[in-house]
């Protein structure tokens, strides 16, 4: 099945991808498509296609039924895209008894880089993930962390056009993870970047886009403002003191206002158009809450991923074959 | 210079795997084990030759004259020590020449340096088995660890199981070409008349005969290998194997042997008999290149054939 010709344009689109361990139905019907240069998260709960996905996109696992599109090219080979596409596999082991370098440059070399360049490559590899010090360790001596890091190295070997990376900061400690998430993040308009993870702050802080799945089906996707409803919500969190829940109400309708007594917090709904965004609803409101002498703790656009995550809608069983 | 093509690939699968088994621990132990039984196996060959066995004046050819099979071979006690092996009545000598039934397959093997041949024989009677244990893992272990997904985007799956299979058939025709080394070592310290040269011309006589018999079990592994996930399944499926044409193989044998050569069920026999490495061990150690470049022939063939079966079912399963 080929994809239209319009859609050349994006780095990666899945089309009704099915995909059936025996009885067992990973993928129903998936479709999502990453355009290039993005940076793009990857979520759902566990179990919910989102490791499938990353090995069908990469050309490991053949799709049942279903298009899948790289690059504008069909479906991932290495023979005819080598280099062009890399990804970090969730739990897959590198050579134990090699040194860092050799694997490096074993990978580099099967990807196509010139024998001339693969040296400076993986000083510049070993150096992106800071493990320079351990260029000739043997991968065995390494902790968890460092292979990790290894593992995103290799992704990142020449120039490729479309990385993916399934859980890159597992394992990571917070100053590596936050390193990792920098350089990632710098990779936006360079190359397009899919992220699969359970952190939801981390799709949050450095993806533009996101899909959803649940049970092997797109739940949601679109940008991370428009999941999170930055330009819809403003929550605003108080301390201890009076709520003028009513007064609120009055001064902002026709927003919606809501109050969650447990956290304390007003969450205020709106519609954007020109003339009223969430700096003309936030200033409505503070004015209401200070005058009647609310303390206020905190105030947030939108809501957090997290919290779009856990309203969306839970389909409570996986679908029958 | 070049961009990537399959044979690069190849070559660069086959190199890492190369450099991977000479570090590896298991491997270094399979080596370590076989070179073991080749040099102790060489001492005691040699013991035997030097206690068992001594010097005997030149028997006459024609007390012997009424000998089922007459020996046309001139013992004479300025022979090395070595060769003194052969002697008629040397129970050596009737184990290596007691299946061939052609005089000039004896006269062949008479001719060769014995500890050569003692090395060609531990070396077919062992190395199946050293195969099966090491080999069979190589691609299984790939899956098993995930590792295979690093490489699945970098190059084709053929290139990557060739490759792999490859470097194991370097390893093992460095490890025979040791053990021949060790075996020719041993026999050169303990024996003072031991001929080098003769018997070095005997290894690499031998040398490609073994490597075709080891091809054979390496293809083998490799269809275990690729039909695998893990690498006690991959294990256990290569020894089954093993067994089981190695039984196939005397069965066919035994009911070859008790029929007349037309007979029907003989010859489906024959037939089958051809897919067992086993069957093609005999005429290896025959002098005429027409019997025992058909037999390597065969065995090289098999290989093909078990590694294109293990590439049908590998190239659409998933990694």
């Amino acid at each position: 099945m080929s994809l239209p010709a319009s859609h050349s344009g994006s780095a990666l689109r899945l089309d009704g991808i099915r995909k059936n361990y025996g009885s067992l139905r990973a993928l129903d019907g998936l479709s999502l498509e990453v355009p290039r240069g993005s940076i793009f998260g990857l979520v759902g709960p566990n179990g919910a296609g989102k490791t499938t996905t990353f090995a069908i996109m990469c050309g490991l696992l053949q799709p049942d039924s279903g298009a899948v599109s790289v690059l504008g090219g069909g479906p991932f080979s290495p023979r005819t895209m080598r280099g062009r596409l890399t990804a970090l596999p969730q739990d897959a082991a590198l050579g134990r008894d090699l040194t860092v370098t050799d694997l490096l440059t074993y990978l580099g070399r099967l990807q196509g880089i010139p024998r001339g360049q693969i040296r400076s490559e993986v000083a510049r590899i070993l150096k992106l993930v800071d493990l320079a010090d351990r260029a000739q360790s043997r991968a065995k001596t390494l902790s968890h962390g460092m292979l990790r890091r290894v593992g995103i190295g290799q992704a990142f070997l020449g120039n490729p056009e479309l990385v993916l990376l399934d859980e890159p900061t597992n394992g990571l400690d917070p100053r590596q993870a936050h390193e990792i998430r920098q350089f990632i993040a710098t990779q936006r308009g360079h190359r397009a970047v899919v992220i699969s993870s359970h952190n939801l702050h981390e799709i949050e802080t450095i993806c533009d886009r996101m899909a959803l799945i649940d049970h092997g089906r797109l739940v949601r996707a679109g940008t991370i403002s428009e999941i999170t409803g930055q330009n819809e919500e403003v929550c605003i969190t108080l301390g201890a003191g009076p709520a003028p829940l009513e007064l609120l109400k009055a001064a902002l309708a026709p927003d919606i206002v809501a109050w969650e007594e447990a956290a304390r917090t007003f969450r205020i709904s709106y519609r954007s158009n020109a003339g009223h965004e969430a700096e003309e609803v936030i200033g409505a409101a503070l004015r209401v809450l200070l005058e009647n002498g609310a303390r206020i703790s905190t105030v947030e656009r939108g809501q957090s991923l997290e919290r779009a995550f856990l309203e969306l809608p839970n389909t409570a069983s996986p679908p029958a074959l | 210079m070049f961009g990537p093509t399959p044979l690069r690939d190849i070559f660069l699968v086959a190199g890492f795997e190369l450099r991977e088994m000479v570090r590896s621990r298991r491997a270094a132990l399979f080596t370590a084990l076989y070179l073991l039984v080749a040099a102790m196996g060489s001492y005691f060959f040699v013991w035997i030759l030097t206690h068992v066995e001594p010097p005997r004046p030149p028997p006459r050819r024609s007390v012997f004259s009424a000998s089922a099979r007459p020996d046309p071979v001139v013992v004479n006690s300025d022979k090395p020590e070595e060769k003194r092996l052969f002697e008629r009545g040397s129970p050596f000598r009737m184990i290596v020449t007691g299946s061939i039934n052609e005089q000039a397959a004896v006269d062949f093997l008479v001719a060769q340096s014995p500890i050569t041949l003692f090395h060609f024989l531990i070396s077919l009677s062992m190395l199946p088995l050293v195969i099966m244990i090491t080999s069979s893992e190589s691609i299984a272990q790939e899956h098993q660890t995930r590792g295979v997904r690093f490489i699945g985007m970098r190059t084709g799956r053929a290139e990557f199981v060739i490759g792999k299979l490859l470097g194991q058939g370097a390893t093992i025709a460095g490890m025979t070409l040791l053990a021949g080394g060790v075996c020719i070592a041993v026999a050169w310290w303990k024996l003072g008349d031991f001929e080098f040269f003769p018997a070095l011309g005997s290894i690499l006589l031998f040398w490609p005969r073994l490597l075709a018999y080891c091809i054979a079990f390496l293809g083998l592994a490799g269809l275990c290998s690729m039909s695998s996930t893990s690498t006690v399944a991959s294990r256990t499926f290569s020894l089954v194997g093993v067994v089981f044409l190695w039984i196939m193989n005397h069965f066919a044998e035994f009911y070859q042997s008790g029929v007349p050569a037309d007979d029907p069920h003989a010859r489906a026999w024959h037939f089958i008999q051809f897919f067992s490495p086993f069957s093609h061990q005999n005429d290896l150690w025959y002098p005429e290149f027409s019997r025992y470049g058909y037999a390597m022939g065969s065995l090289v063939l098999l290989a093909v054939i078990y590694v294109a079966l293990g590439l049908a079912f590998y190239r659409k399963r998933d990694l």
